[in-house]
């Protein structure tokens, strides 16, 4: 029993070790490929696939969470008789929060999977040997692509469910629920400032270089056979959802602690 | 020609070359201290049983693989010790044949014949590009197709346009895993002659893994057989096929062993291990 658990600690420490080692690569190689024009085409490739296919999912996702905030916030506050503050607590809660999370979880099941089944698929029939093979580096040809697509269109998919949610937040708020909207707005317009909108938009890098790196890494060290390739899918899928929530909680500290230190009197009203 | 045990010592004007290279999967010891070398412009080809470790090998002489122990050389420089981007240099001195094609499903055939091309930005008139590749093609017989994606060709096809994709950088070493393995004799054929034409018309220096002996036999100027690890036979073809070992024997005339009848005898009837219709009523 105790060596087992240590065989699974031991084992779990040097996975770590080995995607420490992979992300800090794939860190280094796409720097590296920002500056390489010839590389463009493929990180442009990658944006379509994976941003532009995106947008109507997350949009929807965006649009559900708002309405949802709305539904179920709404008796709250008016048994207070504070339905008009209705679009503070939406818009803030979708643009810091929810948007970017569930946007980012949605990303990480729809564009995390593909990355995974694909790179695994070409792991096990050997077509990264082959690229290695013909003295070409892997993680450039493959890798970088994908993360940079990734950084560089996540936080735009978050403006985008950000959007959706404000609408659909409004449309519930407004239309079913008979809410002023002049009121609505203007207590949304000064409860949501640009520093919430942004803090939304930044962990939205970290969580698509988050998402394509777990998803390369399980498709370079998938194991063989199409249940290896469908369970990297699935580690890949829950490896990303943790670390969208852990990256959440942690940004969420740093933030708060940046925004303590620049305006503490505000932080305190 | 290098015999058997004396293979190991007079290496040094090899091509390619491997000093005592070990190889450890885990606890599981696949290549035992395995010194060889490959002489430049002939063919050596590497038979065995499966899972003996052919392909293994082979991937280590592009250090596709990395050894657990020993050396390996290319040109008399020691190569196992470079860093992937320094071995990527040596690399484009390689070509690769993989088993299955390794072809990128998302790329047309001209795609990726260029792919190595292109990587390496040997050419960037793209009308040589375009001549160049139709000569690879034309080299394999299969000019015209072009813009055919991998997932409608055959798999013959694959693999003589995964040829055309490794002789695209003109290499010095072509390496073939298994090149004739689920092809038709015909094919196989094809195959054959390919790997034969190649070395006649570009002096390639061309190592080749497969346990099909009609292929070995018909594009071998070496045989080396791998079993448990070890070379336990190196020679030409008529030395290979007089060879003493047992095992030698047993392989290249497809005989299963004493021992492995054995186990099948032990293993009781056919009838004992069928479920019947009456197995499965409560």
């Amino acid at each position: 029993m105790i060596g087992m658990v240590g065989a699974r600690t031991i084992g779990g420490v040097e996975n770590m070790g080995r995607f420490a080692r992979f992300f800090l690569r794939s860190m280094i190689v796409s720097v590296r490929t920002c500056a390489s024009v010839p590389a463009y085409p493929l990180i442009w490739t990658q944006m379509n696939i994976i941003g532009v296919r995106s947008v109507p999912v997350v949009m929807i996702t965006g649009a559900f969470v708002g309405m949802t905030l709305a539904v179920q916030a709404y008796d709250q506050l008016a048994g207070m008789g504070l339905e008009e503050h209705l679009g503070v607590l939406i818009n803030v809660a979708v643009v810091k929060e929810l948007g970017p999370v569930l946007a980012a979880v949605m990303l990480a099941g729809r564009i995390g999977g593909a990355l995974t089944a694909e790179l695994g698929t070409m792991n096990v029939t050997e077509q990264i040997d082959a690229i290695r093979s013909m003295g070409t580096d892997p993680v450039r040809y493959l890798v970088a692509p994908r993360v940079l697509a990734c950084l560089l269109l996540t936080p735009f998919l978050i403006i985008y469910a950000d959007l959706m949610g404000i609408v659909g937040g409004y449309f519930v708020s407004v239309v079913q629920f008979g809410i002023n909207s002049r009121a609505y707005w203007s207590f949304s317009a000064s409860g949501v400032e640009l520093w919430d909108v942004s803090i939304g938009v930044i962990k939205g890098v970290f969580f698509g270089v988050a998402i394509a790196a777990i998803s390369c890494y399980k498709g370079f060290t998938c194991k063989e056979g199409a249940q290896g390739v469908g369970q990297a899918c699935t580690e890949a899928f829950v490896a990303s959802f943790i670390s969208i929530l852990a990256l959440d909680f942690a940004l969420a500290v740093i933030f708060k602690a940046i925004y303590n230190t620049f305006w503490p009197l505000k932080s305190l009203v | 020609m290098n015999r058997d045990g004396e293979t190991n010592n007079a290496n040094d004007g090899a091509l390619l070359l491997l000093k005592n290279v070990t190889k450890r999967f885990g606890t599981k010891v696949v290549l035992n201290a395995i010194s060889l070398g490959i002489e430049k412009g002939k063919t050596t080809v590497v038979i065995g049983p499966s899972g003996c470790g052919k392909t293994v090998l082979v991937k280590h002489l592009i250090l596709l693989l990395r050894p657990s122990g020993g050396e390996v050389y290319f040109k008399g420089e020691r190569i196992d010790n470079l860093t992937e981007t320094e071995l990527n240099k040596v690399r484009t001195h390689y070509g690769f044949l993989f088993q299955g094609g390794a072809l990128f499903d998302s790329l047309s055939v001209k795609e990726n014949i260029i792919f190595p091309i292109r990587q390496h930005g040997v050419i960037t008139d793209w009308e040589q590009v375009e001549e160049l590749v139709k000569a690879k093609l034309a080299m394999v017989g299969l000019d015209g197709y072009q813009n055919y994606y991998p997932a409608n060709l055959s798999g013959g096809q694959r693999k003589r346009v995964a040829l055309a994709r490794a002789i695209a950088l003109n290499p010095e070493v072509i390496l073939y895993d298994e090149p004739t393995t689920g092809l038709d004799p015909i094919r196989s054929d094809v195959i054959n002659e390919l790997i034969l034409k190649l070395q006649r018309e570009l002096g390639v220096t061309a190592v080749v893994v497969t346990h099909d002996m009609t292929s070995a036999y018909k594009v071998a100027d070496r045989i080396i057989m791998l079993h448990n690890g070890k070379v336990i036979a190196d020679g030409d073809a008529d030395h290979i096929r007089n060879h003493p070992h047992p095992t030698v024997q047993q392989f290249i005339n497809g005989q299963v062993s004493e021992d492995d009848l054995a186990v099948l005898r032990m293993s009781g009837t056919v009838s004992q291990a069928q479920f019947l219709p009456r197995d499965f009523e409560q």
